[in-house]
């Protein structure tokens, strides 16, 4: 008996040329690498479109001193806050030059979380001094949630008929194991056309495996995300771009900011 | 005709590995570095300059930066995280104390026979100790008697008040809502309580010492 070998494989198609594999196999190879590059030109284009409007709405404002660049970051950054301050709702400020997190309401830290990992889109690098203060001379809002974790866990409850059926009641709740592990994994889009992801870890060695691919609320994005691609192939459409800003913070911290804002709530960034 | 059937759809599911690898991580990178070759810079046309002067950017700062503090109370405040159930209270943006506490269930009771229905939650957002008193007595509400099973008594019933549940102090915070002690102890730490904010005895005390009526209680 032969062994398999790569003269083999050849041969598979060589018997076969007949029947067509052969040509079917290369067109199925051309056809997904004509959907790549028809997908990666989108891509690009939607991207250029990106920095095309973030440069249109940078117009118009005065002149940056790039020499004071950091001077005036600090400025905006301060007074992006008083304007979050100045509303009755908790709000998010993140200062990534200081690797700091905080949920602040009316100028009061509530809550300051070291930051522990965070990754950027290059689109923020590259902002000169007008581009960034359009950007983030000003609050941003949140305009949708999405989480892997309740944003506000509610439960409806019967009322028991008699005490006997309290007090089973009582016990039934002590028993529910409280320590529950969950990932804790939430993205918002915000209203400047960015998107921030807020993961949960409890060591920075974890974020570099616990949400990759194949895994619950991120393996769910992924799959949007090729599914939308396909969409946009076939209709000859440019995805869009939005930058985006991910963030480790511990798990229990990432909770709690999670739940703490509300669904319109303001959003303070220095980089 | 099976040889042929797997070779087919051998190469549609690496196709399919592929465009997905493509999409998922080499068109993003490869959009990062369209960025990288093209920069993102605005040519402003507007009227004037600003940041002309370092000193009078860092004058500016200065201000903002006081302007901001003075939002945080000089006096005694209290910060409660529901999520974790632990409160922290501070003096200015000095932490003199923290620690274990229990707030809201989040919670609907509901009770068909009785139309009745009661959320317990503890409200988000800024508060003010509205008054403090000692040895609290509890006036036990309707959801109290539901909640146990038994029948609602009259209003003034001597059922419905308690001593010794609230523990020695209590402040009140609002519509009903209010920061007091506990007898069930095994539960601190979890959301258990109707909406009001159990702190156990020795931090219950530093608490009511500490915070005066019209000190704030911001909860999240």
């Amino acid at each position: 008996m032969k062994e398999n070998s790569e003269e083999d494989f050849d041969s598979l198609f060589v018997e076969d040329k007949r029947s067509g594999v052969k040509y079917i196999v290369i067109i199925i190879v051309l056809s997904v690498l004509v959907l790549t590059a028809i997908y990666a030109y989108l891509s690009v284009s939607s991207v250029r479109d990106r920095m095309k409007l973030a440069q249109v709405q940078a117009e118009g404002s005065p002149q940056i001193n790039s020499s004071l660049l950091t001077q005036l970051k600090e400025k905006a950054w301060l007074e992006s806050r008083l304007k979050m301050a100045a509303g009755d709702s908790i709000g998010l400020s993140i200062d990534l030059e200081q690797h700091r997190i905080q949920l602040e309401l009316k100028g009061v830290v509530l809550l300051s979380s070291k930051i522990r990992d965070t990754s950027i889109s290059g689109f923020f690098r590259k902002m000169d001094g007008n581009v960034y203060f359009s950007t983030f001379g000003t609050p941003l809002t949140i305009q949708q949630f999405k989480s892997s974790i309740a944003k506000n866990p509610f439960k409806v409850v019967q009322a028991p008929k008699d005490t006997i059926a309290a007090m089973a009641a009582v016990d039934a709740a002590m028993k529910k194991d409280s320590l529950k592990d969950e990932n804790v994994f939430w993205t918002v889009k915000l209203d400047r056309g960015f998107d921030l992801d807020i993961q949960g870890i409890d060591s920075v060695a974890e974020a570099q495996n616990k949400y990759k691919f194949g895994k619950g609320f991120e393996f769910e994005r992924n799959l949007k995300n090729i599914a939308s691609s396909f969409q946009h192939i076939l209709r000859f459409t440019k995805p869009d771009y939005n930058p985006e800003i991910l963030i480790s913070i511990p798990e229990n911290e990432a909770k709690a900011i999670l739940r703490a804002l509300p669904n319109k709530a303001l959003v303070t960034i220095r980089i | 005709m099976i040889r042929n059937f797997f070779i087919y759809l051998a190469v549609l599911i690496v196709g399919i590995l592929f465009f997905a690898s493509m999409v998922l991580f080499a068109i993003p990178a490869f959009q990062e570095s369209t960025l990288a070759l093209t920069g993102l810079s605005s040519s402003s046309s507007g009227s004037g300059e600003v940041g002309t002067d370092k000193e009078s950017i860092e004058a500016d700062v200065n201000k903002l930066q006081k302007r901001l503090d003075s939002f945080t109370p000089t006096n005694a405040y209290m910060v409660v995280n529901t999520s974790d159930n632990h409160f922290f209270l501070y003096k200015g943006k000095q932490l003199i104390r923290d620690g274990v506490c229990s707030t809201g269930k989040n919670e609907k009771l509901v009770s068909a026979e009785r139309k009745y229905e009661h959320v317990f939650y503890t409200p988000f957002g800024v508060r003010k100790v509205l008054r403090k008193a000692t040895n609290p007595v509890w006036k036990k509400p309707d959801w109290a008697f539901i909640e146990d099973g038994m029948p609602i008594p009259s209003a003034n019933d001597p059922s419905r008040w308690e001593t010794g549940t609230l523990g020695a102090y209590k402040m009140e915070i609002g519509d009903g809502y209010m920061i007091h002690g506990t007898i069930y102890k095994r539960r601190m730490g979890m959301s258990v309580t109707h909406g009001c904010i159990r702190l156990l005895d020795d931090d219950l005390e530093a608490v009511y010492k500490a915070m005066e009526v019209g000190s704030k209680v911001y909860i999240y």
